[in-house]
């Protein structure tokens, strides 16, 4: 799992390893730090999961305390970033649980459609027509209805391998199973879509 | 012959670009032979890329400067209820323990202690089960673990569950042997005569559900 | 498009699409269970060991004991006695239930000694010494209690410390067996 971008700014050069061990001697400003750096990515996570602005903020927020609370016993033998992933993943699917959301087709239209950051590598290249800007939305929405129905397994499968380009040994780590369950998982997840989705590969936009 | 299952696992890896050189090469020759791999192949690629241009992997957090505030505050008041409860922890062990400010009972004491670690070295903890991690997701909960020397085992605490009503009938299994259909994400129990105990099955929510 | 979505979105709004999938895993269930106690034909997943499971009754009180008719295994070794050593002050332990199960390499293993409490298992891979990693899940009925992982040795069972019943507690010893 990559670590955070590189950055000019001297405060975003500070290394993980050294905001973690400040962190862990009670730093509080090495670990305000440390949460700018991945907010976003973990607010994003817990966004996809449960699809609910509100929620996806307290969820993020909940795994960053859980996060300062069990630093004490964090040993730095996994990256900091695929430790805390971890702890907002728990956070999140247990939350599924209690709730009974997960995989269960509904869909709200009134979820908040979010965009992109500016120079993140999943924006989109090029300029559209209006036409095909719609049509691109679209298969945005269908992806999203489609991803939304997947189990919370396959659905971490999915986010951790196309967004967040885990190799397998992280997935196994972050997920919790064996290598072969991650490429079952992913070969599950990808078949699911791969049948909601039929009819755009059939047509393609 | 490969299994279907890592029959699977080739798609996958290779769609994921995890096989090697030689395993991608072989895997892409099979194509020839066999198009609807090749169509399987290209349809999950296609899919895949779609998936990666429309998810955004970070998403500003709306107000930003208030989350930050907001675990700060949280973090503050968690330091203050900590030093609350290790204060009055300390209170109550200071004053159950005062016998062992007498001098002879403090000296066996020591030697108990130097005892028991003498036993746990030569015990060694490498053939002793592990527990690396724990984590529960009910904030009342706490989970301990305890390396029993004495009993040669790894003990899980689990604290603040909830009691079962007495009344409640606690009925156990005796499972032979159970089987497993991935497919359906379901796993049969039988017994030794064969017979079916019972079958678990997942749920919508991902959480089991005992048939029968 | 935009007619096949919404109709999607009906049939997805409903519940149906969920009721249809809960209806094909329960049918199929239903389906072993009327074919029992015929051979099972279904090819097994790849297994990296064996493990046993049990839940065991722990009480100071001899006459609150279920009167369950499992046997003690032979191993672990003296398993009441190091049960006692731990969970002080219970002196009878009775084995409510025991579940014998392959941990499969690539999909989840259930060890369910009864339905009230029980373990999920995802193998991890081998570990130095004969050892398994383990990812375990203790869940009561529908809900996880907690998670570890965990590095299981033969001859060092795990024992977990479950809920308080009938003035007594509940427990859970897993151990790693021979594949």
């Amino acid at each position: 799992m990559s670590a955070a971008p590189a950055a000019t700014d001297p405060v975003e050069q500070q290394l993980d390893v050294d905001l973690v061990i400040r962190s862990q001697a009670g730093d509080t400003r090495a670990f305000d730090l440390l949460v700018t750096r991945y907010r976003s990515r973990i607010y994003a996570m817990t966004y996809h999961l449960v699809r609910n602005d509100t929620e996806a903020w307290d969820l993020a927020q909940e795994a960053f305390i859980k996060a300062w609370r069990a630093l004490p016993n964090f040993k730095q033998d996994a990256a900091f970033y695929t430790w805390l992933y971890r702890i907002a993943h728990n956070v999140t699917c247990d939350w599924l649980r209690k709730k009974k959301i997960q995989g269960d087709g509904e869909f709200d239209d009134e979820h908040t459609n979010h965009r992109a950051m500016p120079g993140s590598r999943t924006m989109p290249q090029g300029f559209d027509t209006p036409d095909r800007a719609i049509k691109r939305q679209e298969l945005g929405q269908r992806i999203d209805q489609a991803i939304a129905r997947l189990s919370v397994d396959h659905r971490q499968a999915v986010m951790l391998r196309e967004i967040e380009g885990l190799s397998y040994e992280e997935m196994a780590e972050v997920m919790g199973c064996s290598l072969g369950t991650v490429m079952s998982r992913l070969f599950y997840a990808r078949k699911k879509l791969q049948e909601m989705l039929k009819d755009t590969y059939e047509n393609p936009i | 012959m490969k299994t279907p299952s890592e029959e699977n696992h080739d798609l996958i890896r290779w769609l994921d670009d995890e096989m090697t050189v030689g395993e991608r090469r072989a895997f892409e020759a099979n194509w020839q032979s066999d198009p609807e791999l090749a169509a399987e192949a290209e349809s999950m690629r296609w899919l895949s890329e779609r998936i990666k241009a429309h998810l955004p992997a970070e998403i500003p957090v709306p107000h930003a400067d208030f989350f930050n505030s907001q675990i700060q505050a949280r973090i503050a008041q968690m330091e203050v209820d900590d030093a609350r409860e290790r204060a009055e922890t300390a209170a109550s062990t200071s004053s159950r323990f005062l016998w062992l400010r007498l001098p002879w009972l403090a000296g066996a004491a020591a030697a108990a202690l130097a005892i028991v670690g003498l036993v746990w070295t030569q015990s060694g903890s490498s053939g002793c089960s592990t527990i690396l991690s724990t984590y529960t997701p009910n904030p009342s909960m706490k989970a301990q673990v305890i390396e029993h020397v004495d009993a040669v085992a790894t003990v899980l605490l689990l604290e603040g569950l909830d009691p079962i009503p007495a009344e409640k009938k606690v009925v156990g299994f005796h499972v032979h042997h159970a089987e497993s259909d991935a497919e359906v994400a379901t796993t049969t129990l039988f017994d030794e005569n064969g017979a079916v105990l019972a079958v678990v099955a997942l749920n919508a929510q991902g959480q089991p559900q005992m048939l029968k | 498009m935009t007619t096949t979505f919404q109709r999607q979105n009906i049939f997805c709004k409903s519940g149906l699409w969920r009721r249809l999938c809960l209806s094909c895993v329960i049918w199929h269930a239903s389906f072993c269970l009327a074919q029992q106690p015929t051979p099972a034909v279904v090819r097994q997943p790849a297994t990296d060991g064996k493990v046993w499971g049990a839940l065991i009754y722990a009480t100071t009180d001899a006459d609150k004991l279920t009167g369950s008719a499992e046997q003690m295994p032979t191993t672990p070794q003296d398993l009441p006695a190091r049960l006692a050593k731990v969970f002080a002050p219970y002196t009878h332990f009775e084995i409510i239930g025991q579940h014998l199960q392959d941990v499969f390499r690539e999909y989840e293993s259930w060890v369910v000694p009864s339905r009230d409490l029980f373990l999920k298992i995802d193998s991890k891979g081998p570990a130095e010494d004969g050892g398994m990693n383990l990812h375990l899940q203790v869940w009561r009925e529908q809900q996880v209690v907690a998670k570890a992982d965990a590095i299981l040795r033969a001859g060092s069972p795990l024992f977990i410390g479950g809920p308080k019943w009938r003035g007594g507690q509940l427990l859970f010893v897993l151990e790693l067996r021979k594949k």
